[in-house]
């Protein structure tokens, strides 16, 4: 064990602890897979026979899709009963984001209403803002866009250049700037903006039909081109003083907040994206016949369905994992003063939220890119749904916070923790420069779970020394915390899926972790490598480059072997070989 | 006014069915709602919500059946009555203990799938019918209440329709066309968690005893048509559709 404690219930709390229980789709309730089943009957009755039309440029589709989604309860989610919401575990809003993938940009549209759209009036709403806007959102009457980019900022939100400026007579804040890549600007009728006010950042609710509030034309997208995506001019917009959301130069607090909600729903919505991927793509592989065999019975096409289901298999582990430590934490809530408190929850678990971001953005960008290639020439044409699916995919890693930014979030968030002694990390890290230096040879009992160790005391390590070198200057050495970051990511993955994999008693599944756990050691091993001669010198150097080398040791594997059983599990799935709960 | 609808869970159709020594394994599938009787639940939902009164689900299976109950009640029956029994009971058997709890509650009517889709069987209509003593209108397509005693129906028959007058209570069969089921909204899914479903445990031995199942498989011929002349093709096909398939 690395530390005595438990901590299962903190956030990066599995980095020092070796946890044994964790949440996974075959905990899902009944109630959890009716919704599913819901979701997945809209899909089909509703959104796919105007899907054509919609990503022919059709947008106001989107419009009575919303209307039908709020018929159906699906915008109350998050939202109290009072509001006409249903006020579910946040599982359920992922839930609604995987099934919701298949729709391409259509699930932005949800995404943006259900997420970024209403998330802050719920938060921080006064309760005449809710009771004007609240239940309309719910039930698809109005629709929302949320605006924070600019054309001169995006990553750098802080630095909006959007200014809003007390009227004379104290009753209106007079706006002026330009948003930028505004989703659902084209037909939404409430947009929240955020501009400079000289207390700093503020949230404004800003109606339509305002005068000075005036759209640009549609932008021409590569995907997701069923969502509406405009910039907003803004030209001295009078906002009545009622309509400020929050505390006056506390908005930086609402769109960080609100993101971090919606980083782990991108992260399920990718994961069911690269599970439609998959499908289709077992599927063709199994049809297309090559020098008289279906392309499927070659090994570099079984190479290929084996990794993309090991590594959906990890995402979704690592996502469900993180919302069953999210519900746990909220379940707990007094829901007197909810609001601040289920942000707080949330805001306790954002290292999970940028970890499922980057890791579901990026096994979606792999597997849309594999299927492509599956499919050959065919791939590369817009008659089969592959196509689509690798457009929509690239949003994914720029929007939600850049993958970069999520990146160096990772390790910093977690640094900041440990500055605060909110997570002992430099306790642990002096215990690992220790024992580093004092190896046991001793042979594990549980050599995965050992291995997992070993992932993480490397994560430490590069953290720790990379602090004691650069103290508060670490921000600048972006290279390393991505190497930290990317060692993070494939940890908490890893272990998802082997913990939920010894759930489901082997298998294929323990195969596909496997699979997972022995990469994430070479890769976790080359990594390091390539940044310890920047954090160390000599003999110091040598030592660590060793104990990294150590610290990420496996007997070779027949990986061949491994991933042929594993692309023929998908193959007589059909796709993912989803667990039966 | 009180409607039934007796309903079952079946295979989805699009899994693929395995076979493990001699028997169907339902491991790796997922069950619904049979599509014929989410018809007939739909039906009995229009029927409540247009006359008033009460609407029931009937189930008789294993445990498992629980769910396609949930489904039902989720789209908007008031409560369920659950008659559990595991294994294979074949449709008369299945229809006697059905009848006895169903003249219990003496409703106006009773809706039920035209086809069971795990067993492809017609019978269980016809058959619960037969047990209550009530006229059965098989393949209903339409159905109008005419006061408490009397229903119009249309239904179809091998190759037309016919339109009848039954006297309630009746015994009605779905058919493609009766009607486009809605499916649960997340109220109605949280609302069915508090309904009603009273389990009844049942003990009845099955007349027909399956001994063994086999899969029909059926593998391609694969055949190729060279198309570098493709009116030649086109004439090789229909030649070969005619004589070899005999499907033209
Ligand atoms: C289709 C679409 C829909 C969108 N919808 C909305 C919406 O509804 N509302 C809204 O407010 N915004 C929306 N956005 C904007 C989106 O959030 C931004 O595009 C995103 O935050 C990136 O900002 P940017 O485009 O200005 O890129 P930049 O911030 O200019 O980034 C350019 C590159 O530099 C990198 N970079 C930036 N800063 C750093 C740093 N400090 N260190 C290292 N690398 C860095 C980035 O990772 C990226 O690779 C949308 C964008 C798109 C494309
Ligand atoms: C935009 C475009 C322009 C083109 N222009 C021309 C042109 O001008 N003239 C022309 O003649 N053709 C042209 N092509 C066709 C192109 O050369 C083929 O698409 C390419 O050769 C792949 O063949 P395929 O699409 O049939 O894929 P397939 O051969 O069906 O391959 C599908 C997948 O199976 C894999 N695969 C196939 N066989 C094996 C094997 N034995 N072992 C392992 N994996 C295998 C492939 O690598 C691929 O991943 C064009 C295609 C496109 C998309």
């Amino acid at each position: 064990m690395i530390a005595d404690k438990k901590l299962s219930s903190k956030g990066g709390g599995w980095l020092l602890e070796r946890p044994e229980q964790i949440f996974t789709p075959e905990d899902f309730d009944d109630t959890t897979r009716m919704i599913q089943e819901t979701v997945r009957q809209f899909v089909e009755k509703e959104y796919r026979p105007v899907a054509e039309a919609l990503e022919h440029g059709e947008l106001e589709h989107n419009i009575p899709l919303l209307r039908k989604a709020g018929e159906l309860g699906l915008l109350g989610v998050e939202v109290g009963e009072e509001y006409g919401g249903l006020d579910l575990p946040k599982t359920v809003s992922t839930v609604i984001a995987e099934a919701l993938a298949g729709t391409g940009g259509f699930s932005v549209t949800y995404g943006v209403q259900t997420s970024i759209g209403l998330l802050p009036l719920v938060y921080w709403g006064t309760k005449e803002q809710k009771d004007k806007y609240l239940a309309k959102l719910v039930s698809g009457e109005l629709i929302a866009a949320y605006c924070l980019t600019e054309p001169q900022s995006g990553s750098d939100a802080m630095g909006a250049k959007t200014r809003a400026e007390l009227s004379a007579d104290g009753k209106y804040y007079i706006l002026n700037g330009t948003k930028m890549w505004i989703s659902n600007a084209g037909f939404a009728h409430l947009f929240t903006v955020f501009a400079k006010t000289p207390e700093g950042l503020t949230a404004f609710l800003i109606e339509r039909d305002t005068p000075g509030l005036r759209l640009g034309g549609e932008e021409k997208k590569m995907g997701i081109k069923a969502s509406s995506t405009r910039q907003v001019f803004l030209e001295d917009v009078k906002v009545p003083v009622e309509n400020v959301l929050g505390e006056l130069g506390k908005g930086h607090k609402i769109a960080f907040n609100v993101l971090n909600v919606g980083r782990y729903k991108l992260g399920a919505g990718a994961i069911g994206g690269a599970k439609g991927a998959l499908a289709l793509s077992a599927k063709y592989a199994q049809e297309r016949v090559a020098f008289g065999k279906p392309i499927a019975q070659f090994g570099l096409i079984q190479q290929k369905l084996a990794e993309m289901a090991t590594r959906i298999f990890a995402g979704e582990s690592a996502v469900y994992r993180t919302m069953g430590m999210i519900d746990q934490a909220l379940s707990s809530l007094d829901k007197a003063n909810a609001a601040e408190a289920v942000l707080a929850g949330i805001e306790e678990y954002a290292v999970e939220a940028s970890i499922i971001k980057v890791l579901g953005s990026e096994v979606l960008d792999y597997v849309v890119d594999e299927g492509v290639q599956i499919h050959g020439g065919y791939g590369y044409s817009a008659e089969y749904e592959i196509e689509r699916a690798y457009r929509d995919s690239r949003i994914n890693r720029i929007f939600e916070g850049t993958n970069e930014i999520n990146r160096l979030l990772i390790p910093g968030m977690l640094l900041r923790r440990a500055m605060k002694g909110e997570l002992p990390l430099f306790d642990a890290a002096m215990k690992l420069q220790k024992e580093l230096l004092e190896p046991s040879f001793e042979e594990p009992e549980d050599k995965e779970m050992a291995q997992l160790e070993g992932l993480k005391k490397l994560a430490l390590a590069v953290l720790g020394l990379a602090a004691l070198k650069y103290g508060k200057q670490i921000e600048e050495e972006q290279e390393v915390l991505a190497v930290a970051a990317d060692i993070l990511i494939d940890v908490f993955a890893a272990e998802s899926a082997l913990l939920r994999a010894r759930r489901l008693g082997g298998g294929v599944y323990a195969e596909m972790a496997a699979l997972y756990l022995y990469q994430a050691l070479d890769r976790a091993q080359a990594a390091a490598l390539s940044i310890l001669p920047r954090l160390a010198e000599g003999d110091d150097m040598r030592l660590m480059a060793s104990a990294a080398r150590r610290l990420t040791k496996h007997d070779p594997t027949d990986l061949v072997a491994l991933r042929r059983r594993i692309a023929q599990k998908v193959l007589e799935a059909g796709g993912y070989p989803q667990p039966k709960a | 006014m009180k409607f039934v609808a007796v309903i079952r869970q079946v295979p989805d159709g699009e899994s693929r069915l395995k076979i493990e020594g001699g028997k169907v394994d339902l491991g790796g599938v997922t069950m619904i709602l049979d599509q014929m009787d989410e018809w007939a639940v739909e039906e009995v939902i229009r029927l409540q919500e247009k006359h008033g009164g009460e609407s029931v689900v009937v189930a008789l299976g294993p445990e498992r059946f629980e769910e396609a109950i949930r489904t039902a009640l989720a789209m908007g029956i008031d409560r369920a009555i659950h008659l559990v029994a595991e294994g294979y009971l074949d449709p008369i058997t299945q229809a006697e203990a059905l009848a006895k709890v169903i003249r219990a509650e003496a409703p106006t009517l009773v809706f039920t799938g035209g086809q069971q889709a795990d067993w492809d069987s017609q019978a269980l209509g016809p058959a619960l019918a037969e047990a209550l003593a009530w006229p059965v209108v098989s393949w209903t397509t339409q159905i109008e209440l005419e006061g408490e005693t009397h229903a119009k129906a249309k239904h179809d028959l091998d190759e037309g329709a016919e339109v009848v007058r039954v006297a309630l209570p009746a015994v009605f069969t779905s058919q493609q066309g009766l009607n486009e089921p809605r499916y649960p909204t997340l109220p109605g899914i949280m609302k069915a968690k508090r309904k009603e479903l009273k389990k009844v445990p049942v003990s009845a031995s099955s007349k027909v005893e399956i001994l063994e199942q086999t899969i029909q498989e059926k593998s391609r011929l694969n055949k190729m048509i060279d198309g570098k002349d493709p009116v030649a093709a086109a004439h090789e096909l229909v030649r070969l559709l005619h004589e070899e398939a005999k499907v033209i």
